[in-house]
């Protein structure tokens, strides 16, 4: 009896060994991480990841080339959209929220480039994403709040409370604002995280106008 | 600058936060603070040298886990609670605790007092036992910030280390103060949904 517990004993200790053994081979690889992504020429860099602290994602644009994922959401006039009725129209999806500083500095700029190109055949929907789909209570608070917010940033184009219907398909967007630019055909043709140059903005929607050629 | 509390519900005491790993920690360490001898083994020797080396392979996993600020999907967290782990203080007598927390490289988080109203403040949500009391917490000032994209906007924000004091009574013996704290970070050019970690200090009085 007593061997076999000394002999169980010796086991379970080199079972332990091991187990420490490669969890230490884990955190030494993954401290050993490459710390520089390489970016082909004329690509942009990575946006910065959730967690801000330099994790590489491994596709900045996973929804660049494919088909805008499709949805039907409410408007501040309690009226249902679909991204289906702007077919044959180009469209900037501008996920942003009532706390985002970034993309308060950004949504003046929309309203203009909106202005400028929608003769083109070009519109913007904003997509306020914070998430009130477990709290039917908080959601007239929450969308006065849009409202609101909304009025006070002279936003001209129309504006969709979002949910977890549209943030999972179009990736969890964790980190705002989050642009997708769509192209006449449905296609998304940029996929931007973080506030970008006026500039940078205006050229994804002259892309996303052109039909998306490259 | 001091703040009342968000009291959610009542807790049971038994109850371990299982995402915290200083609550695993302590779990682990009362696992290995077994006492052999009331074990009722009729081997004692052996069956202690066994049981020791369970709580050690044990611990070796469990402590794991509290060592890292990693979450199982790689990422790291945003803020995270440094310490106490434990605190003594006098039994039947209002005290000071001060709770440690970082704000990750490149990310700043609003202050307990954002200066716009459409911004989400830092928050500590205490969960309320007892006879053990959390009474305040003091939020320190936030420091100013600026977008580069937007110079003359000035935020109040934390960023690094910073300290939050809490203001409490406990009752001779050891209780858990157990916690969440809010918050809304951003870094130079993008912001996050709020998040939510959870706090947790063996509070001993003595």
């Amino acid at each position: 009896m007593v061997a076999f517990v000394m002999i169980a004993a010796l086991g379970l200790m080199l079972w332990s060994g091991v187990k420490e053994y490669q969890r230490r081979q884990q955190q030494a690889a993954l401290q050993h991480a490459p710390q520089v992504v390489l970016v082909p020429e004329g690509q942009a860099p990575p946006a910065a990841t959730a967690d801000g602290a330099g994790a590489a994602e491994a596709d900045p644009q996973p929804l660049k080339g494919k088909p805008a994922p499709a949805f039907t959401l409410t408007d501040l006039n309690g009226e249902k959209v679909s991204l289906a009725d702007y077919k044959g129209k180009a469209v900037l999806l501008n996920f942003w929220a009532t706390w985002c500083g970034p993309c308060k500095v950004e949504i003046p700029w929309l309203v203009k480039l909106r202005d400028q190109y929608k003769a083109q055949g070009f519109e913007v929907l904003g997509i306020e994403s914070d998430n009130y789909d477990d709290d039917p209570k908080g959601l007239a608070a929450y969308k006065a709040g849009v409202v609101k917010s909304a009025t006070g940033l002279g936003i001209n184009y129309p504006v969709l409370l979002g949910g977890d219907t549209i943030s999972k398909p179009y990736g969890g967007l964790d980190g705002l604002p989050n642009s997708f630019y769509v192209d006449r055909n449905g296609v998304v043709t940029s996929q931007i995280v973080g506030l970008r140059d006026r500039d940078e903005i205006e050229a994804n929607i002259k892309k996303a106008i052109a039909g998306g050629g490259q | 600058m001091q703040a009342s509390l968000v009291i959610r519900r009542r807790f049971n005491r038994c109850v371990i936060l299982s995402d915290a790993p200083q609550a695993r920690s302590r779990r682990t360490s009362r696992v290995t603070g077994l006492d052999p001898r009331r074990s009722g083994f009729k081997l004692p020797a052996v069956a202690a040298a066994l049981v020791l080396l369970l709580a050690t392979a044990a611990s070796a996993q469990d402590f794991s886990g509290a060592d890292s600020t990693q979450s199982s999907t790689g990422a790291k967290s945003m803020v995270t609670f440094l310490f106490p782990e434990q605190v003594t203080i006098p039994a039947g007598k209002l005290a000071a605790v001060d709770l440690h927390f970082r704000v990750a490289d490149g990310l700043h988080i609003n202050s307990h007092t954002p200066r716009e109203k459409s911004l989400i403040p830092t928050n500590l949500a205490v969960v309320e036992q007892d006879g053990f009391k959390v009474s305040a917490v003091d939020f320190p000032p936030g420091a100013d910030y600026s977008f580069a994209f937007d110079p003359t906007q000035k935020l109040s924000v934390y960023t690094g280390d910073f300290v939050l004091r809490a203001h409490l009574t406990a009752p001779s013996g050891e209780h858990l103060l157990q916690g969440v704290l809010r918050y809304q970070a951003c870094n130079s050019n993008s912001c996050f949904p709020p998040k939510t970690i959870p706090v947790a200090v063996d509070v001993i009085g003595k």
